[in-house]
């Protein structure tokens, strides 16, 4: 390797910084809008009513609303923030969590595109598989833990339910209650949002990209250290699979751990998810994801991926 | 904090991320940063954050003014503390950034990215048809026979204005080759000294960076070209090159080359990256 591992550039820092801003900003807001909508014009438990009620068709039927409502995975936080507080089981609201940045239409179009010409169908399907998998895994894993070790004190009781609301509320106060929702929202998200991307912009303007190379010898190592780059990297899920097209030298199976774990799990999210979250569970559902992911993608060698 | 101080800071907050955002999207600074795909989503964020502040400032059902016994959870209260150093993170890393940021890359994020030189290793590329015929003499093969259309624009001068990435397309395929090889060419790029593949000195890397959806992501796609005698120019400064096209084998593998007539600085083009 010519170049130093590391060489910071503050102006660098700066550019790649401030692009990721400006290209989530308006997925965020997005997300906080709608949660300030939920928030204050769906009627509470109107979500628990609308699924069903046996605990696994209603874990499956969350993990593939993605499909109908499609979330990037910065935009989908504040929205099951407001769904948990409008009485969907903490245990759907992870399903949908961790699988609509995946399970999407965007998403699988833009996976296909750009593995065009490498099994683009086969990656494709893989990819929507396993995220919709191991995202059931993990809500049916969740469901059975009680909430004060999943949420952060507050986040389900700090805004009430349409009953508590004043007496004699108009339209109008109702919106700027919703705003108001969206604004408390937006601004939480952003501090982790701020936080996340600063340190996936200093990996990615600072660190040699040469040092990953020789991780894609092994499959085991190569589909676990794609899975930490994905991690590092933040990349949005639309755009991540032209990255993961283009690292050739690595397996089949590294790539698509790579584009599985990368949607649930990175370095802003690490940040946004403690917004909502404890902080011990954050942890549990890193190292959760990494191994399912992991082992799963692996396995998926008999493919001949 | 008392609400109203939480209100009008979430305001200011909101207020100055509009501005930015509506200022990157006027100015034209945003097409150094994102697709063009995202502008207009950038620029309709920055306006909906602006409305959003001056609702927060003026809509019933914002205020603790609105509220009736019984409502104060509707309005979470932070500490002072964790107020102020919300919007610090919020606005101070924001400013800084738009303040210092130089709109593009230096010479220490390209070469820890390191360059596509190979036309397969572009993000999204795929062969757009099947290769023809194996013929014994690449230079049987026609070329698109549509270079004197908008295929193949050109100069005043009648050079072709080719892009870094056009020359490593046609480094891989034979029928785009034909359509280069040995023809005037300009190319507007970055320069970036070569380390590789100059034993003689003579060769500098000219480099565009290929985007998919913001800066963060870019890559730096680059050619070599050989100029006739050493310039001494400043890395990722912006440079035109006129010269021949040529596509040498080395080190097992067709790379594209330009053999340069002139080398001289220029302002960036309207569009400094390539999609």
């Amino acid at each position: 390797m010519e170049n130093p591992w590391f060489t910071f550039s503050f102006a660098d820092f700066s550019y790649a910084f401030l692009s990721v801003l400006l290209e989530g900003v308006p997925f965020i807001l997005i997300g906080t809008l709608l949660s300030g909508v939920i928030d204050q014009f769906l009627p509470s438990r109107v979500m628990v009513r609308l699924l069903p009620r046996n605990v696994f068709l209603g874990i499956c039927l969350s993990g593939s609303m993605g499909l109908v409502f499609p979330m990037c995975e910065c935009g989908v936080v504040p929205v099951i923030r407001r769904l948990i507080n409008k009485g969907l089981p903490v245990s759907n609201a992870i399903a949908y969590m961790l699988a609509a940045p995946i399970v999407n239409p965007i998403v699988l179009l833009s996976t296909y595109a750009a593995f065009r010409g490498q099994n683009a169908a086969e990656f494709t399907l893989l990819r929507l598989g396993v995220g919709y998998i191991v995202a059931v895994i993990v809500a049916l894993a969740v469901h059975n833990l009680p909430l004060q070790w999943i949420l952060r004190r507050g986040v389900v009781s700090e805004v009430p339910s349409v009953a508590q609301r004043p007496r004699g509320a108009g339209f109008l106060f109702r919106v700027g209650s919703a705003l108001r929702v969206a604004v408390i929202d937006f601004l939480d998200v952003m501090v982790f949002f701020v936080l996340g991307v600063a340190i996936s912009a200093l990996f990615s303007t600072s660190v040699n990209q040469e040092l990953i190379m020789p991780l894609a010898l092994n499959d085991w190592i190569a589909t676990f250290s794609l899975m930490g780059f994905a991690a590092i990297l933040s990349l949005c899920s639309t755009s991540d699979a032209f990255i993961a097209a283009t690292l050739i030298a690595f397996p089949g199976v590294a790539k698509l751990a790579f584009l599985v774990f990368g949607p649930m799990f990175d370095l802003k999210l690490l940040f946004i998810y403690s917004a909502v979250f404890r902080k011990r569970f954050v942890a549990g559902l890193a190292v959760g994801l990494f191994v399912l992911i992991g082992l799963i993608c692996v396995r998926l060698r008999v493919l001949g991926l | 904090m008392t609400v109203s101080v939480q209100r009008y800071l979430s305001a200011g907050v909101l207020t100055i991320w509009g501005v930015m955002l509506g200022y990157f999207y006027y100015s034209g600074r945003v097409a150094s940063y994102l697709h063009p795909a995202f502008h207009i989503w950038m620029g309709v964020s920055g306006i909906i954050l602006v409305l959003l502040a001056a609702g927060m400032l003026f809509l019933p059902g914002t205020s603790e003014s609105s509220c009736e016994p019984g409502c104060e959870q509707l309005h979470p209260q932070q500490t002072p503390v964790r107020g102020a150093l919300a919007a610090i993170v919020l606005v101070v890393p924001l400013l800084v950034a738009a303040a210092v940021s130089p709109d593009q890359f230096g010479a220490a994020t390209v070469n820890n990215r390191g360059y596509i030189e190979r036309i397969d290793d572009l993000p999204s590329y795929t062969p757009y048809a099947e290769p023809a015929l194996p013929v014994a003499d690449d230079s049987q093969v026609a070329s698109t026979g549509e270079e004197n259309g908008s295929y193949l624009p050109k100069n005043e001068a009648g050079q072709i204005k080719a892009q870094t990435v056009d020359l490593l397309y046609a480094a891989e395929e034979p029928t785009m080759r034909a359509d280069f090889e040995n023809k005037e060419v300009e190319l507007i790029g970055q320069f970036m000294p070569a380390r590789e593949t100059n034993a003689q000195g003579d060769r500098f890397n000219l480099v565009r960076m290929f985007v998919i959806c913001c800066a963060a992501d870019a890559r730096p796609v680059a050619i070599s070209v050989q100029m006739k005698k050493s310039e001494s120019i400043a890395e990722m400064s912006w440079v035109k090159v006129t010269g021949k096209a040529s596509f040498p084998v080395e080190s097992g593998r067709r790379v594209p080359l330009v053999i340069a007539d002139s080398v001289t600085l220029c302002d960036p083009p309207e569009e400094t990256f390539i999609y």
